[in-house]
Order: structure tokens, then sequence, then C-alpha cells
């Protein structure tokens, strides 16, 4: 950089140069609502005074990491076992998850949801439009 | 006419199909427009660009319009852009007009629709003309002023917006510079699937779908307080008349207008579109103390608001390439996977696809009137579909999807749970979604436009404002909008505190 209003252009480092400078604004943004939020604390006296809460109040830990654990098995499975049948299984362990019980009649729901939803994404995507599936 | 040889019958019923999902997705609380068209994007894979602009559009149109069913029946707006929808339109459900409500509020889109149809197909060619010969100096001092209106809606924090989108912009720089072929700030251990960044897809209904599922699934899917609703009942006062609506003409037009004008900035989203037109609508109205009490007035200015959005939307995206908003910069991502860039060359290059997105808008429109006109009554059910059933089948159109995107990638399905988990925490640490996938959206054009106009000049950031009277009148723009954005924020805490008390 020869002065504050000129940019070094050198060919190889290209790439470099609009990364640098939004990593520069971010740092600076970020330092601004670092020292604004520090200052509202410190003049509610409330600086020392952390209560930050993440989850909601009671929230729902079954259904919720239930949720990131199918995800991730499903995102698994699917290289294994194909489109088809994982999507059949994820379907029916997240509509049985949701429902929150399994009674008889969550059982057929689930079922039929992930069996209908199946079948027609693998027709309409595979068969109809040929678009590649897992 | 030539006009309609554009549109083959696949692309109308296609449309026809668009508009049909769009309005069911709409009317689902929790599913938008916006996750209508990703989720469909990649069907459009395997289209022609002018059949996948016949689904698209008809998905916006539908989804958009979807959200006046939850909102009359239910108290909920379906869609950010029908909040002030539920003001007027509620109270008239529970004095048994709800059918006439949603009559109301169909026939006043329809007419907010057209009305911003109109200024899109004379307007945009026009700012496309302007813009063709800008240099990319003025190119790049665009997409700041966009980043800048953006920030200026940003909920709670201007400079959180701000951060917002420029953290999408850094997000969208990982991978290769085309320019000199070298790439940047990938993390060890993914060169290869990085290489070209992340995709757009999996990005953006990650941030959307997947993120807003995981925050239902921590609120335990609970399902929404419906009560019982009768169509039925109180015939003669539930009857609607088009009379109603032409007593409205002055309210219709002033609220399409504001709808189309917020719809044109870019970033200000469709609730300001709604909130506005009915505020004017109250201020002129003779009976301003009977708005909220289930007054169709109100009904219809937040209607014919939030249709009228669309074309306003599309005036910045189809002449200058910059996305208005979460939908239209969806939209963006179906352009780029037909290898078309949309910019200001986008309308006399392609002026079939440019009349075609014009029919398709008008078919939209008209798709949407008779459908939902008609059988009212039964799209009215769709708002009780549990949501047990909707959200496992949205993860597996998600997960198809992004893998589909790329022709079959495995790491686009990881892209897509990756932005998801982004999605949900992001709003819990102050970081605006619909910023950040503006900045994420524009930043490698950003980083283009700023490298050739340093090319040019050698280095010297003077060249951004010494580069012409445009220049200078951009940085006006963006002057305003922040200072604009300031003040704003400032009067809105000043009330907070207020009402606080």
């Amino acid at each position: 950089m020869e002065d504050f209003f000129t940019i070094d252009m050198t060919y190889s480092n290209y790439h470099l140069i609009f990364p640098k400078i939004i990593i520069g604004i971010l740092i600076a943004i970020g330092a601004v609502l670092l020292i604004t939020n520090l200052m509202k604390r410190w003049k509610s006296g409330t600086l020392t005074h952390f209560r930050f809460k993440f989850f909601s109040d009671n929230y729902d830990k079954v259904k919720f990491y239930g949720t990131i654990l199918l995800l991730i098995m499903y995102a698994v499975t699917m290289t294994w076992i194909g489109f088809v049948l994982s999507s059949i299984l994820f379907m029916i362990l997240i509509t049985l998850l949701y429902i929150g019980n399994i009674r008889k009649k969550s059982i057929v729901i689930s079922i039929t949801n992930s069996l209908a939803t199946t079948i027609v994404i693998w027709y309409v995507f595979g068969q109809l439009f040929d678009i590649t599936l897992p | 006419m030539p006009f309609l040889e554009v549109l083959t019958p696949l692309s109308i019923a296609l449309c026809f199909l668009g508009v049909f999902v769009g309005i069911v997705m709409g009317a689902i609380p929790g599913m938008t427009a916006t996750m209508a068209i990703a989720i469909f994007l990649p069907l459009t894979y395997a289209l022609d660009m002018i059949d996948s602009i016949g689904l698209l559009i008809g998905l916006y149109v539908g989804g958009i319009s979807g959200g006046l069913v939850p909102a009359i029946l239910l108290n909920i707006p379906g869609t950010p852009s029908s909040l002030c929808t539920t003001f007027d339109g509620y109270p008239m459900t529970q004095k048994g007009e709800g059918e006439k409500a949603l009559k109301i509020g169909i026939t006043a889109s329809i007419v907010g629709g057209f009305f911003s149809l109109t200024v899109l197909y004379f307007f945009a060619p026009f700012l496309s003309s302007v813009a063709i010969d800008f240099s990319s100096v003025e190119k790049f001092l665009i997409i700041v002023f966009a980043l800048t209106v953006i920030a200026s809606i940003s909920k709670g924090s201007l400079l959180g917006g701000i951060f917002s989108g420029v953290l999408g912009m850094l997000v969208s720089l990982i991978g290769t510079f085309m320019d000199n072929n070298q790439t940047r700030m990938i993390p060890p251990g993914f060169e290869d699937e990085l290489v070209y960044g992340f995709s757009l897809l999996p990005v953006l209904i990650g941030l959307f779908a997947i993120g807003q599922l995981l925050q239902e699934a921590e609120e335990g899917m609970k399902a929404a307080a419906h009560q019982k609703i009768d169509l039925q009942q109180g015939k003669e006062k539930n009857k609607f008349r088009f009379a109603i609506i032409l007593k409205q003409k002055v309210n219709v037009v002033r609220s399409a207008l504001l709808g189309t004008f917020i719809g044109m900035l870019p970033g200000v989203g469709g609730s300001a579109a709604s909130i506005t037109a009915y505020s004017q609508a109250k201020n002129f109205s003779k009976k301003p103390e009977k708005f909220g009490t289930g007054e169709p007035e109100g009904l219809v200015a937040s209607e014919s608001a939030n249709n009228g959005l669309i074309g306003g939307a599309l005036i910045p995206l189809l002449s200058l390439g910059i996305p208005g908003d979460s939908t239209t910069a969806i939209l963006i991502g179906a352009f780029l996977l037909q290898g078309i860039e949309v910019g200001p060359l986008f309308i006399t290059s392609n002026p079939d696809l440019w009349s075609g997105i014009v029919i398709a808008l008008v078919v939209a429109n008209i798709v949407m009137f008779i459908l939902m006109f008609f059988s009212i009554r039964y799209f009215a059910k769709i708002v009780f579909i549990p949501k047990y059933i909707i959200f496992p089948i949205i993860v597996v159109a998600c997960v198809v999807g992004s893998y589909a995107i790329n022709n079959g990638i495995m790491f686009d399905v990881w892209t897509l749970l990756l932005f998801g988990v982004f999605g949900y925490i992001f709003p819990k640490i102050g970081v605006q979604i619909p910023s950040f996938l503006i900045g994420f959206i524009l930043g490698m054009q950003a980083e283009k436009y700023f490298i050739d106009s340093l090319k040019g000049s050698g280095g010297d950031l003077a060249i951004f404002f010494t580069n012409g009277p445009v220049a200078i009148g951009l940085w006006v723009l963006i002057l305003g909008s922040v200072i604009y954005a300031i003040i704003d924020n400032f009067k809105s805490k000043n009330s907070n505190q207020q009402n606080a008390m």
C-alpha cells in the first residue's frame, strides 16, 4: 500500500485484496458493536452481569436434538442405502418424533406420509425430470 | 400476437401448478413464497428457462397471495407481507364475514398485481437503458447502495444489519477468484469441495427451511391454536360484491403504488409495504377509528400493497441485477442456474425471456385470482394441515434439491445442513438472515467490480468519487439511505423507550 487511498495492484495478489478489506470492515464494525454494547452495560451498571440465553424457556430437548441427530443420520445413510430407503426410514422416524407418541394411529400416519412423499419425489424428480438422486 | 408465442403450453401449465403450490405454501403459516421457490428451484434445472420462469413466477405470485388465508382466518400472517391483513381481516372472520374478507383480499391482490406489473413493464427497460452505460465503478456503488438499504430496514440494530451483510459477503468469497485463478480462505481439508465456494442453493434453503425447522423443533412443533371456522355462517353479511372494491378505488391505487415503490427499494421487505399502505389508508380514511375492527378498507390496503410489491421487486432485479428481497435473491439463483446473468443487459439481450416474465406475471395473477376466488373454501382447509406432516416433506425436498443442483454432490447436502444450523443460530446471536443472504449473493459481484474499477485506476481509490456525475449521484443515495437509517433507528428506539415507560 503506497498511501491510504491507493491499493497495491499485483496480479498474483488480486484474490486477496477484497477479502482483506472485507475482513477489515467486519473487525471494525464488530469492534464498534462490542464497544457500544459494553458502554450500554456500563451505563446501566450491568457490566459483569452476563446472562445470555441461547435456548428458549422449556425448549423441547427431545425434538430438537432428535431432529439434528436424524438429519445427520439421514445424510449418512443416504450414501449407504440409497435415496429411497433412507428417505422412507427418515420420514417415518421424524414424523413419529414430531407427533410425539407411538400409538397405532401415529404409526399409520407416519408410514403413509413417508411412503407417499418418497414415491412422489422419486417419481417426479428421478423419473419424470431425470434429476440425479442420491 | 407474437407476445403470446413466447410462452409454451408447458410453461403455462407449470405456471398454473406454481400458483397452486404457491398458494398452498403461502397459506401454511411459517412457509413463505421464498421457501416455495427455493424448494422448487432444483426442478427448474431440468426445464428450459422459459418453462422454469412460468413455474417460479407462479410460485412467487401464489406464495405472496396465499398468505392472506391464515391472516384472515387465524390471525397468523402466512407470510410477513400479509401482516396488516390480520388487523382487519381477522375481526371480519370473527364477525362471520370470513369468506367476504377472503374475497376482498383476493380481488385487492389482483388489482395490486396488475398495477405493479404495468409499472415494471414500462420502467424496467428505461432503468436498464440508463444502467447499460455504467462502468464497474457505478456497478460497485449500486451494490454498496443495495447493502446500505438492507441495513436500514434491519430490525433492531443498523450496524448489526451491515455486519450481517458484510459477513455474508465474506463467506461468498471463499473459493477461487476467477481473475487470477487463486483460491483463498478455504478451511484446511476442504480444498476439493470448496474450490468454487459454497453453492448458492443449499445455502439459501439451509438458511431458510432447515433453520426454520430447527426453530420449530426447539419449540416442540406445537400446533397453532386453530379454532373451527365456519365459512357458511352469516350468509347475507358474508356475501362479497365487487362494489366493495370499486368504492375503494383510490385506496387500491395508492396502496398498489406504495407497494410497488417499496418493492423497488432493495432489501425493504413485504411487511414494510403492507404496513406503509395500511397506515396511509388509515391517515386518508374518513373513519380511521374503525380500522382494526374489521374494516374492508384496511384489508384492501394491505393486500393490494403486498401484491404490488412483486412487480416492484422485479424492477431492480431485471434492470440492475440487484435482488430487492430474499425471494428475488433466489430468482437470481434460478437465472444463474440457467447460465443467464441478470443485469442492465438482461432485457435487451433476452427479449423473449423478458416478455416471458411479463406474460407469466399476467397469467399467474389471473390464475391466482380464479383459483382462489372460486375455491377459497378448499384452500381455507390448508391452514389445518399439521406441522408434523409438512416439515418432514420439506426436509426431504430440500435434501433432494441440494443434492441435485450440481448433479449429485453429497457435499451440497452437508452444506445444506451446515447452513441450516447457521439459519437457526444466526437470529439468536443477532445476525440477520436476509442481510447475510443478500451479502452472500452480491459478494462475488462486488469483488469483481471493485477489482475491475481499481485495475482501471491503477489502485487509486479516488476513482470511486471522480468517475462522473452518476457515481456522485449514487454516493448521495448511499449517504441518504445511511442517514435515513440512523434517524429512523434513533426514532424507533425513542418510541420503544416511551412505550416501555
